[in-house]
């Protein structure tokens, strides 16, 4: 094998020359300015080191702020909900399940907060959270803007299966309060 | 540089008569990665060594396939972006401005004129953002941590005013047809003025710790040289073909959006210090120079942003009229192309992406044959490719 690679290496004649080049002097130089250019960076660092505060924050106790427009957990207003379908239909991952059926026209029609008629009764309407990409296109197509992004972004569950959620139950309609108010 | 030809070696070291047969040598096989820190995302190279030499490089790619072209088929114009984003995830900016630009021409849009400076505007803040994390993963790759740190301090800036804006940190979903999301206030401009000043002080601070360094300059400097030659043949763009020396940006040779009323030049390789043009050290230097020309953007973006409206008016259901078309813009990595095939219906019928990374991936296995290892994964780094855009 060493053999091959010294034959190599006599076809390029070019790099023996820049071996043979290398005089007492250059070589000499090289170290200088590698230590020199090294201290210069390690310079700049012990600057760092002496002047920066810590940037970074003690996640559990010190929590960011998040922004106005922040995109984290979606939340759907099931009181408010005329099931519709167009979250479910303009969804790039199908992750709404909306099952509905018209309410009979004798009863009186319930309306929302907004004043829209609720035309049809909403008997699910499941959010598979961990499906979900957060690209925010289903809450700007929401007539009556019932579905949003909310600012919970704690919700980590030990199966799949718990990520999927009900927003028609009780439990998460009373979770209102929580996870949508910042 | 000398050049390994696979088949002349293996030609050489069969005919070797001397050689003891018990003292057989053969080419051992070592994979480089999937998970390798030198590559965003998952990359297996399969690279056959001598020793501490590269024989050969076989790049496999796929591990990150989503597929995201045939998906888009399925869905509707507007709920194809959020997968645009996630092709490049380090640019994402500039990954939807040119799908949206696609969608537009076809549709002959009009945008108002702040929401093309905003969008310029955050596309020249997510090119500084994603050359950033190619400086700090490239001198990481190269063995020196603390760059690596800064680097990410100054992106997280960036990072920061993409999510007051649009609400996500990455997978912004910002541009939309007809303008963007979101509307820029004073009080953010003020932080970007300030940002601006700040930066300048850290390029500077990036050059003197690792650009003027010895060490880096001998790892880099001479390694994996692309000719222009080699360009041209594999259809090399963005910051690799400018570190081979070729003055080509589709910003200022096809100017698009109103890059055309901003003033501003196109680094290039021009092997500064003793370097090859096309080696590792220019391509590194293209992208530092590239950063200061987008902050000069931005900072004209700052001082001329005009008041008005920034959503145009768009349809709310997109319907494409029949036809197809090919647009390409200058994203931070290359150019991107997107070849969009429309029968009318409310879903793209074909949507072809032409990503710059995948043509910089077929070009490792020319140039890996008698590189050492290291200098082998300074090539990698080099040319700085984002695999959710190679598989897609």
């Amino acid at each position: 094998m060493s053999n091959l690679i010294t034959n190599h290496d006599h076809h390029d004649e070019e790099e023996d020359s820049v071996e043979s080049g290398l005089t007492f002097t250059s070589y000499m130089g090289n170290i200088y300015k590698a230590v020199a250019s090294t201290i210069k960076g390690m310079s700049i660092t012990l600057k760092y080191v002496l002047t920066k505060t810590p940037t970074t924050l003690e996640y559990p106790e010190v929590k960011e702020v998040l922004p106005e427009a922040s995109r984290m957990r979606l939340y759907n207003d099931a009181l408010n909900c005329i099931a519709c379908n167009m979250c479910m239909i303009s969804c790039p991952v199908n992750c709404i399940y909306i099952t509905s059926f018209p309410r009979s026209k004798d009863l009186e029609i319930p309306k929302t907060s907004d004043g829209t008629a609720k035309r049809q009764v909403l008997v699910q309407y499941t959010i598979d959270t961990a499906l979900c990409c957060y690209c925010g296109i289903c809450t700007t197509v929401c007539p009556t803007e019932c579905l949003q992004h909310s600012y919970d972004y704690e919700f980590s569950q030990y199966t799949v299966k718990q990520m999927k959620y009900d927003y028609t139950s009780e439990d998460l309609i009373s979770w209102r309060d929580r996870i949508v108010s910042k | 540089m000398q050049i390994w030809d696979d088949k002349k070696y293996l030609i050489e070291k069969t005919s070797d008569e001397n050689e003891n047969p018990s003292l057989k040598s053969e080419l051992l096989t070592v994979n480089m990665g999937p998970q390798h820190p030198a590559t965003h995302g998952v990359l297996r190279i399969e690279i056959k060594t001598d020793s501490e030499i590269v024989a050969k490089a076989i790049p496999h790619i796929g591990y990150l396939h989503r597929c995201m072209e045939k998906h888009s088929e399925k869905i509707d114009y507007r709920g194809v972006t959020p997968f645009v984003d996630r092709l490049d995830y380090l640019g994402a900016m500039n990954m939807e401005l040119g799908y949206i630009l696609t969608v537009e021409k076809m549709l002959g849009t009009e945008v108002p004129r702040r929401a093309q400076y905003i969008r310029v505007l955050v596309c020249e803040l997510q090119r500084i953002a994603s050359h950033l994390v190619a400086f700090g993963t490239y001198v990481l790759d190269l063995g020196a941590f603390t760059p690596f740190l800064y680097a990410f301090e100054e992106r997280e800036k960036i990072l920061k005013f993409f999510e007051e804006i649009s609400g996500a940190r990455l997978l912004y979903n910002y541009i939309w047809v007809g303008g963007v999301w979101n509307d820029i206030t004073d009080e953010q401009c003020d932080f970007l003025r300030n940002f601006c000043e700040e930066f300048e002080k850290q390029l500077e601070m990036y050059n003197e710790l690792v650009t003027g360094n010895k060490i880096f300059f001998e790892r880099t400097a001479h390694v994996g040289v692309f000719s222009l030659q080699d360009c041209f043949d594999f259809g090399a763009t963005g910051p690799v073909l400018r570190g081979s020396g070729y003055k080509w940006d589709l910003r200022k040779i096809h100017p698009y959006c109103i890059y055309n009323e901003l003033e501003f030049d196109v680094p290039v390789g021009t092997g500064d210090h003793g370097s090859t043009i096309g080696d590792c050290y220019n391509r590194y230097q293209v992208r530092m120079k590239e950063m200061v020309e987008s902050l000069k953007m931005v900072k004209q973006i700052l001082q001329k942003l005009p008041v008005g409206p920034f959503m145009g008016k768009a349809p709310k259901v997109i319907k494409l009229p029949k036809g197809e078309i090919f647009l390409r813009t200058e994203a931070s990595r290359g150019e991107i192309g997107f070849h969009l095939v429309s029968k009318g219906d409310k879903t793209p019928y074909r949507l072809k992406v032409k990503s710059p990374c995948f043509t910089h991936v077929s070009m490792l296995p020319h140039v890996a044959p008698g590189q050492m290892i290291s200098d082998f994964i300074a090539t990698v780094g080099s040319i700085d490719i984002v695999l959710g855009e190679v598989d897609r």
